[in-house]
């Protein structure tokens, strides 16, 4: 399947990039036992442009994560299918990069050897991968702490070092499940503007999962909104918001995305927490 | 799931993630505290030393049968001949040594492959779980006898007793550290493009350390009990045998050197372990 039927495809067509990410009506289901099957997704249609900066928000229980992880390649989707570049996705891919929401670097590592593991992985020489870390460290501001194991770290320099560590395997997606939801607010403030800049340079794919709205408008060009039980789109909203948008939390504009994309998830929200 | 996700929300500790807050912190504690650690430790094991105090002073005052408990100048006297004169302590040391080495590599090596395949491969955990279930509790001392008629009263058998005594407990708590290895870094590194043998040796191994060094040192308190066992059953040589010889010879000094020896022995590899443990797993959150 070529690009431009692919780009017509999608929801914006006025948008030529090609799609990049394209999940089809990707269906999750869970033997629960006597109760019968738990439908975590059900027939997810939504795609991703290159370069596009997508969030998933929605209350718990919506399985933003699920998609996520399917996208991934770590969970198997029960029916539906995930292409990326027109290409069905099997298994895990260092070439989509995640970003778990509690550090999931490796505690046993000290911070460069954390970085240096998809390197590592994939057999680069050990004067390439000194490089690359040093360049990754700079790049999140802990070059002073490539020494450090992750217990002596902040959580929020733990996921600045899990960022990294994506970063070295030069991922062209971003996979993010709530990378700053354990953050108090002002690192959280913080790491948003760095990913904000990070983002600008590169403009990598990212789909970004996350509890926050504020979060998901000042950093998206579209937010997916999606119902929980079953898990499933319930409604797209693009974020017209002009770049970059470090100064974007007090205008006018970004309030009344604010207000829109919180009355859409208000009634599952008061359902699912009920 | 969200839930997942959240289940891993317990361990924050701290926030902080302003770049430099507080400048950087010291590395590493434990290196200021070694220096302190001897003079600590000697300090520590002060109820010890009373009691071999008390021991001499009871004896001086003829209140100890010397049939049980010679005077402790005796017992020292003994040992300094036995190690600087005759030698024979030393040799009795190296043979019970080389048996619970052996049996304790041994086990070492085959229980945590075993117990890293349990923990990965569904068919042989499904296999082995419920056959070491069932065998684990039974005493492994009981089935000497049956293995001295198949390996004889040399070293064999005695190292094959060690071997099935080890074997279990670094087995079973090498499984269950592979099975607890968070997801999260195993989806971590399989993100990253780690392939199924780079998963094994730079997660699964590294991560479930912290158990099989737990497995490491049960399993050495339990060779020092059975090389002590056996050789008390049967043997010609050995720490075991000398308390046994001592015994019935009525030279009490002696049996006490074999015990205070074998005391001595296991209580230092265990320090040892511990302080190697501590080394290696400076990462871990105290």
């Amino acid at each position: 399947m070529n690009d431009t039927m692919l780009a017509a495809k999608s929801a914006d067509a006025v948008n030529a990039d090609p799609v990049h990410v394209d999940m089809r009506g990707v269906t999750q289901r869970y033997r629960t036992g006597r109760r019968g099957d738990l439908l975590a997704l059900d027939r997810v249609d939504l795609q991703a442009r290159r370069g596009e900066f997508v969030s998933i928000v929605g209350p718990s229980g919506c399985g933003k994560s699920t998609l996520l992880y399917i996208v991934a390649g770590l969970l198997e989707a029960s029916e539906g299918e995930v292409l990326v570049d027109g290409k069905k996705i099997d298994g895990p891919d260092p070439d989509r990069g995640l970003v778990l929401q509690n550090s999931s670097i490796f505690p046993w590592r000290t911070v460069e050897e954390n970085v240096a593991f998809g390197p590592q992985m994939a057999g680069v020489a050990a004067g390439k991968r000194r490089a690359l870390t040093k360049h990754y460290l700079e790049m999140v501001g802990l070059e002073k702490f490539a020494t450090f194991y992750p217990r002596e770290l902040s959580g929020g320099m733990k996921q600045r070092i899990a960022i990294a560590q994506m970063l070295a395997c030069g991922p062209s997606v971003f996979l993010m499940d709530e990378p700053f939801g354990a953050l108090d607010s002002l690192s959280r403030e913080v790491l948003q503007d760095q990913l904000l800049q990070l983002w600008e340079r590169d403009r990598k794919t990212v789909l970004f999962v996350t509890h926050s709205i504020d979060e998901a408008v000042l950093l998206s060009d579209r937010v997916v909104v999606m119902s929980p039980l079953p898990g499933r789109v319930k409604e797209i909203v693009p974020i017209d918001l002009p770049r970059p948008r470090e100064d974007a939390r007090a205008s006018q504009a970004f309030g009344q995305l604010r207000n829109h994309i919180w009355a859409a998830i208000r009634q599952e929200t008061m359902e699912a927490i009920g | 799931m969200t839930m997942l996700a959240a289940s891993r929300r317990t361990d924050v500790t701290e926030t902080d993630g302003r770049p430099g807050a507080g400048g950087p912190r010291p590395a590493r504690t434990v290196s200021d505290r070694i220096g302190w650690g001897w003079i600590g430790a000697v300090t520590r094991y002060y109820p010890v030393l009373l009691i071999f105090v008390l021991w001499e002073i009871l004896s001086q005052l003829h209140l100890l049968d010397p049939m049980f408990m010679p005077p402790l100048e005796d017992v020292a006297r003994t040992f300094y001949k036995e190690i600087f004169v005759t030698h024979e302590l030393l040799e009795h040391i190296r043979v019970s040594m080389i048996r619970a080495a052996a049996g304790l590599g041994l086990a070492a090596v085959v229980g945590i492959a075993i117990g890293i395949l349990m923990g990965r491969v569904r068919a042989i955990e499904g296999f082995l779980d419920p056959l070491i279930s069932a065998l684990f509790p039974t005493p492994k001392l009981a089935l000497f006898p049956l293995i001295m008629i198949f390996l004889g009263i040399d070293d064999a058998s005695k190292i094959a007793l060690i071997f099935l005594g080890c074997f279990f407990p670094i087995t079973i708590n090498t499984y269950a550290g592979v099975k607890n290895v968070d997801k999260f870094f195993i989806w971590n590194a399989r993100t990253k493009g780690a392939n199924s043998r780079q998963l094994v040796r730079y997660v699964i191994i590294p991560a479930s350390l912290p158990f099989v060094f737990a497995g490491l040192r049960v399993a050495t308190s339990t060779a020092f009990l059975l090389i002590v066992a056996s050789e008390l059953i049967a043997a010609n040589d050995g720490l075991g045998y000398l308390i046994m010889f001592a015994e019935r010879s009525f030279d009490p000094a002696l049996m006490w050197c074999g015990i205070l020896m074998i005391a001595g022995m296991g209580f230092t590899v265990d320090r040892l372990l511990l302080a190697l443990g501590a080394r290696l797993f400076a990462w871990q959150d105290s």
